[in-house]
């Protein structure tokens, strides 16, 4: 086993929230919805807990197997390693698109003249040397880190109480259902059935009987604060939360109580750099196992910092500029994702059901 | 262990004058080893020689109880020697020396780590035996009250050097028979003498063994002080915060061991060493035990809001003022503006400089004589303050900033130096890169600790990995004791169970003495 | 093993982040390098289409000096004139032209996030603000409640105005907006509130409008002073006509932005403790029908006749009240059916209920909103009557 660690499914469920808040706390998912984000949040949150549920009961399936020692027993060494690059590729993409998010977000709201290469050196830094700690490390840092941001969300929500104008959520359902559905898909490939990274993580459940329970706990709870950071924001800002690229940064710089409660929105950046930080943790940590585990490696560590490296090239060269990013991620990303988030652990746990795997060995139920 | 070349052990000779020669060559030429020959036996033809070093013994208690007898009950000896058919030594053991603790030994090297520890060796001629006579008494200090923890409630007492005298105090806390004394000698050439404390039945036996394991494999010439203990055992050496707990009070001590932990002593260092040592201990005072809850929670969360104003107030401030000063409210911005204006130096190298300073000036008093320190502190308080200000080198605010840091980092004793430490790495952090910088440098800092273990307990427990109970109960708020009716189960102690559940106070159900009005 | 490669890796972090300590502090802004702009004015010369832009800043040495400079001075600056701020102007096609000019003049790097409003000359107004708006909203340096106000003239004699408490003058200005909008005069307008109008696409924007006028002070030397003295209509990014004072109050009454204030009628003065307004909209037939519903408590703080106060009397104030202020209510509504601008949102209501009938109005709400019927229900009660019970003298 390369990961010896093993976190609860308590820890599980702490991390998993941090990674659906990941880069979601500061760009919104289902903003093209205009004002009804929440109701695409909230059918995002339905629909990609289906999903969680088909990935969940693939791993569990097999206790104490990743999805790539899992593909190798369900395709067979060949095409299951296949299986595996492919799945290690998105993790790999994902994670240089949380990258780039990070980056325009610093580079234009704080950070103009700081080169992107050296941000997003820094940022890999920081998640290589914790993914070098291992998933108990990672799993520890989430825990004291969520808490702390979701109080802010809410710290932040009472703050903004007095600028909301409820009338701007109305009229619900303002959408055609054909557009609100697709803002739902969109929402359900990001941030929640990105959670598929998880099928690296599930394997070191202390109890693995636990773990759906924990991945749809996590996944509620993340919805909940999404919604009420989505509702916030359109309360606040009206017709201009679809206009804005980070509403939530532009909400929060309207709190202004007795002139000293003002100018908070720091604490949204800083949020959002904790909570990447988790995702981007984890991201790297699938795809460096996952490698590991693909070529057999004694030991996943010494491939970190290369791994890492990569994600940044990645990041610096997958898109050109803001808008290529969130075109990429509104219109092409939501059908991108659909074969690793859906397809191929669907067809994996359809296989895997037809040639009862896994087989059972010396009696033992 | 293979590098202690193990001495073949020499045993003595029937010869006094044989064995006195091989005793001097080992002992060397050192002015304190005193060897008192003499003769003992009514007609004086038996050679003795008593052997100790000067200052580490009881000198009333060799001339009184040992010399004395041995040179003026001759008769008496001789009497007894030749009524019982008894060896000379046996019998001196036996009916001469008024002293406790009497040994008997045949080896050279025996003789020479006993004479070296205070104790007494007595040789005669025509025996093959010593005895070693317990005569350690050397100078020592008094037990005082604690110097650098103080209580206000609690009791006024602390270790000392004498290793006795330690293990005495806790004694004297727990009258269980199962507080365990395991003791073991550590040094090759210092041997000191080393005891692990902890209650049988309470601490995790493999803790024990695993304290064991890491004593036996210090292998170094001399231990000093318990500080040498500390970074021979720790598990991340290269960690800036502290794994391993230290106190010079008993009745932390007693605390710590009540809760599942383990005590290490160690001879010549008033101070004791608790393992193992979590973040939350650096904010608990035994203070907080001996007061009410309420106040005690309160002050928990002000020493974590003050280690916190100490690590980070310089790096906000610098980072707000050179990085976002969007993000000071205006009417503080333009004060703020008002009073940098016209200062030479930017905001990072001003803060570096003070905080810099401030250290120099503490350690300058904390090392200088007691009379000189005050002075010292005085001309710091005047260059600091004043006169940096009006000179037009230092901004006001600055000043106001490092001295609330100042203040706050010693709030939380243990994580002291450690906060030093990191508020120059982040003032450093925060002058080129800002908040994102201290985000970042933080989040790493905070992944080490969320690694980091002592001696097998996660450090940062029981906040994470949670332990909701252990949280709530005693981390940064205190409950009655009343309520604290285990044991943190992050330690893992044998017996969880620490009081019976009924434990909170109430008024009497029907009162004989109820005043009626 | 283990160890040796955890130190390794450590090593490369520490290199690397040591290196960029010492390439870095790329964003690094020290505060002295930096002009504050408290203040920013936008002009525009129809003719020749080019914009002006004034620039009030801070300068710090001046508003509190520290000791170091002595305690003497801290007088000067109140007797001496307002030396604790700087005007500047700049002139060019676009406004991003012209805020880039300000290099050429300025010694320090122009910082907009601290300004407090932001003040648009009529002509500029009338012309079109959609560049000024975009460069503003554009900008990460902008903030989203930067309160906005047109000026009756030009945003640069506004600007230049030395006058006030405040030491920087356009916390004066910031200031003397909100409590025109805390007191029910005329709405606070942040750019936030602007822009949420106009790209609401029926719903028409508003701004308090600000005059200079002139004053004799006490040393008979002439004074000038600022006063807001109405609010701006807008259609689109262009003003368009101007409300006054009693249609200002008519305004915040239905766009339920009352929070403290005064009532004025004949016999009384009464003061306003709480209202909350509802916009009720119907469709009926293809006709839209509007009931504004107003329910608003106050209490009596001035009577002009010497009678005892009776139930009787508390209810003729109270009706009394209540037609004051459906006339200012009534007043507003003619004015804005007459400009063709939907400044209460009467849109977002029908929206909201109607939404599927919506979208065949949004497009011709132009020609619909002058033929909506707007009814008034003004429910109004007096709650304390003051420290006196009895009229201190009798008739």
């Amino acid at each position: 086993m390369l990961e010896k660690g093993r976190i609860s499914s308590f820890q599980l469920s702490v991390l998993l929230v941090g990674f659906v808040l990941g880069s979601s706390i500061i760009i919104t998912p289902g903003g093209d919805a205009g004002h009804d984000a929440w109701i695409a949040i909230a059918l995002g949150l339905m629909e990609g807990s289906l999903i969680a549920l088909i990935f969940t009961a693939l791993v569990l399936r097999f206790k104490d197997k990743t999805i790539i020692e899992i593909n190798d027993l369900v395709f067979g060494k060949v095409i299951g390693k296949l299986i595996s690059v492919l799945f290690l590729w998105y993790f790999l993409h994902l994670g240089a698109l949380v990258l780039n998010d990070y980056v325009h977000f610093f580079r234009l709201e704080l950070y103009p003249a700081t080169p992107r290469t050296v941000m997003l050196l820094i940022i890999m830094l920081v998640c290589a040397s914790t993914v070098n700690r291992g998933i108990e490390a990672l799993a520890r840092c989430s825990l004291i880190l969520v808490p702390l941001t979701i109080s802010v969300i809410f710290l932040v929500t009472m703050f903004l109480i007095p600028h909301f104008n409820l009338n701007n959520l109305m009229p619900i359902l303002d959408l055609p259902i054909g557009k609100l559905l697709w803002s739902a898909h969109s929402v359900a490939s990001f941030p929640f059935a990105e959670s598929v990274v998880f099928v690296m993580i599930l394997a070191f459940l202390n109890k693995s009987e636990k773990g759906g329970r924990a991945v749809s706990k996590a996944l509620i709870i993340a919805g909940l604060v999404l919604i009420i950071a989505s509702i916030r924001n359109s309360a606040v800002l009206g017709p201009m939360v679809a206009a804005y690229n980070y509403p939530s940064y532009q909400a929060v710089q309207v709190i202004d109580i007795r002139d000293i409660f003002t100018r908070l929105e720091i604490l949204v950046a800083i949020n959002f750099i904790t909570m990447g930080f988790l995702k981007i943790s984890v991201l790297l940590y699938g795809t460096v196992l996952g490698l590991a585990q693909v070529l057999n490696l004694q030991s996943y560590r010494p491939i970190i910092l290369p791994v890492g490296i990569l994600m940044v090239i990645l990041a610096l060269t997958n898109v050109a500029n803001t808008i290529e990013l969130f075109d990429f991620t509104h219109k092409i990303y939501p059908i991108y994702a659909v074969p690793f988030q859906i397809i191929i652990p669907l067809i994996t746990l359809i296989i895997a059901k037809l040639r009862q795997l896994p087989k059972t060995d010396g009696g033992m139920p | 262990m293979k590098a202690t070349k193990k001495v073949s052990p020499v045993n003595l000779s029937r010869k006094l004058e044989d064995n006195l020669k091989n005793i001097k060559d080992s002992l060397g030429e050192s002015s304190d080893i005193i060897i008192r020959e003499m003769k003992i036996s009514s007609n004086a033809n038996v050679d003795a020689a008593v052997i100790y070093i000067d200052g580490l013994v009881d000198r009333d208690l060799v001339s009184r109880d040992i010399l004395q007898p041995l040179m003026f009950n001759l008769q008496f000896i001789k009497d007894k020697v030749g009524q019982k058919n008894s060896s000379l030594l046996g019998c001196i053991k036996s009916s001469v020396l008024t002293v406790g603790q009497v040994e008997t030994t045949e080896n050279i090297d025996s003789i020479i780590s006993s004479v070296m520890t205070g104790q007494t060796a007595m040789l005669a001629e025509g025996s093959i035996q010593a005895l070693v006579i317990d005569t350690k008494g050397w100078e020592k200090r008094a037990i005082e009250s604690p110097e650098n923890e103080i209580s206000i409630r609690g009791p006024k007492d602390s270790f000392t050097e004498t290793l006795r005298i330690n293990t005495a105090l806790l004694r004297r806390k727990i009258r269980d028979p199962n507080l365990s004394l395991v003791s073991m000698q550590i040094g090759q050439r210092s041997k000191t003498d080393v005891v692990i404390a902890y209650i049988k039945g309470i601490t995790p036996d493999n803790l024990i063994e695993e304290i064991k394991q890491r004593l036996k494999r210090i292998d170094t010439d001399a231990i000093l002080d318990i500080g040498y203990i500390e970074q021979y055992i720790e598990e991340n050496p290269l960690s800036l915060v502290p794994t391993v707990g230290t106190s010079e009070r008993p009745d932390v001590v007693t605390a710590r061991m009540l809760e599942g932990r383990a005590a290490i002593l160690v001879d010549g260092s008033p101070m004791a060493l608790t393992v193992p040592f979590l973040f939350v201990e650096g904010f608990q005072n035994p203070d907080d035990y001996y007061a009410r809850p309420f106040f005690a929670s309160f002050v928990r969360i002000i020493r974590l809001l003050g280690f916190l104003l100490s690590i980070y107030l310089p790096g906000i401030y610098v980072a707000l003022k050179s990085f976002h000063p969007e993000l000071f409210p205006t009417p503080l911005l333009i004060t703020v503006a008002a009073a940098r204006e016209g200062h030479p130096f930017p905001v990072v190298l001003e803060a570096l400089l003070m905080l810099i300073l401030f250290e120099i000036l503490r350690e300058a008093g904390l090392r200088l004589p007691r009379s000189l320190g005050q002075a010292v502190s005085i001309v710091g308080a005047l260059v600091i303050g004043q006169a940096a200000v009006s000179a037009g080198l230092v901004g006001a605010p600055m000043v106001i900033v490092v001295a609330a840091t100042a203040i706050a980092s010693f709030m939380v004793v243990p994580f002291a130096d450690t906060g030093a430490l990191f508020r120059l790495i982040m003032t450093i952090v925060a002058g080129f890169l800002g908040l994102f910088g201290m985000i970042i440098i933080s989040l790493e800092v905070l992944s080490h600790l969320a690694a980091l273990r002592s001696l097998g307990v996660p450090y940062l427990s029981p906040v994470t990995p949670l332990n909701t109970s252990d949280l709530i109960k005693d981390t940064w708020l205190r409950a009655p004791l009343w309520a604290l009716g285990s044991r943190p189960a992050f330690l893992d102690p044998l017996d969880k169970k620490r009081q019976s559940p009924d434990q909170k106070p109430h008024p009497p159900q029907n009162n004989p003495n109820e005043r009626k009005s | 093993m283990k160890n040796r490669q955890q130190g390794k890796i450590s090593l490369v972090i520490l290199l690397s982040i040591i290196s960029v300590f010492i390439v870095g502090c790329w964003d690094s802004r020290e505060l002295s390098t930096l002009s504050l702009i408290a203040g920013l004015g936008f002009d525009l010369d129809p003719a020749t289409k080019r914009a002006t832009l004034t620039y009030q800043s801070i300068v710090p040495s001046q508003v509190k000096p520290s000791p170091s400079m002595g305690g003497g001075e801290g007088k000067q600056t109140g007797s001496g004139g307002l030396q604790s701020i700087q005007l500047d102007h700049d002139t060019g096609l676009s406004p991003y032209e012209v805020l880039n000019r300000y290099t050429q003049h300025g010694s320090r790097i122009p910082f907009y996030q601290h300004t407090q409003v932001i003040v648009i000359g009529k002509a500029a107004a009338e012309h079109g603000l959609y560049p000024f708006l975009d460069t503003v909203i554009r900008n990460p340096a902008g903030r989203p409640n930067i309160l906005l106000a047109i000026s009756d003239n030009k945003a640069s004699d506004i600007l230049a105005v030395e006058d006030g408490m405040e030491n920087i003058q356009a916390v004066g200005m910031a200031n003397i907006i909100k409590l025109s909008a805390r007191f029910s005069k005329y709405p606070a307008v942040t750019c936030l509130d602007f822009t949420s109008r106009f790209i609401g696409k029926t719903t028409a924007p508003v701004a308090p409008i600000m005059g200079v006028f002139e004053e004799t002070g006490p040393e008979g030397k002439r004074q000038k002073k600022i006063r807001i003295n109405g609010t701006a209509v807008f259609k689109g990014d262009k003003m368009i006509g101007k409300l006054n004072e009693q249609e200002s109050s008519g305004l915040l009454w239905v766009i339920n932005q009352i929070e403290k204030g005064f009532v004025i009628i004949p016999e009384a003065s009464l003061e306003i403790i709480g209202s909350k307004t509802k916009i009720i909209p119907e469709l009926t037939g293809g006709k839209i029908k509007i009931t504004v519903e107003i329910e608003e408590e106050a209490n009596l703080i001035q009577y002009n006749n010497a009678r005892n106060i009776t139930p009787d009397l508390i209810h003729q104030l109270e009706k009394a009240q209540a037609r004051e202020i459906e006339s200012q209510v009534k007043a507003v509504i003619k004015k804005s059916m007459a400009l063709n601008a939907d400044i209460f949102d009467f849109g977002g209501a029908v929206h909201r209920k109607y939404k599927k009938e919506w979208k065949k109005m949004e497009p011709r709400w132009d020609d619909i909103y002058p033929t909506i019927e707007v009814s008034v229900k003004v429910k109004t009660r007096l709650d304390e009557i003051g420290d006196i019970n009895k009229a201190i003298m009798t008739e």
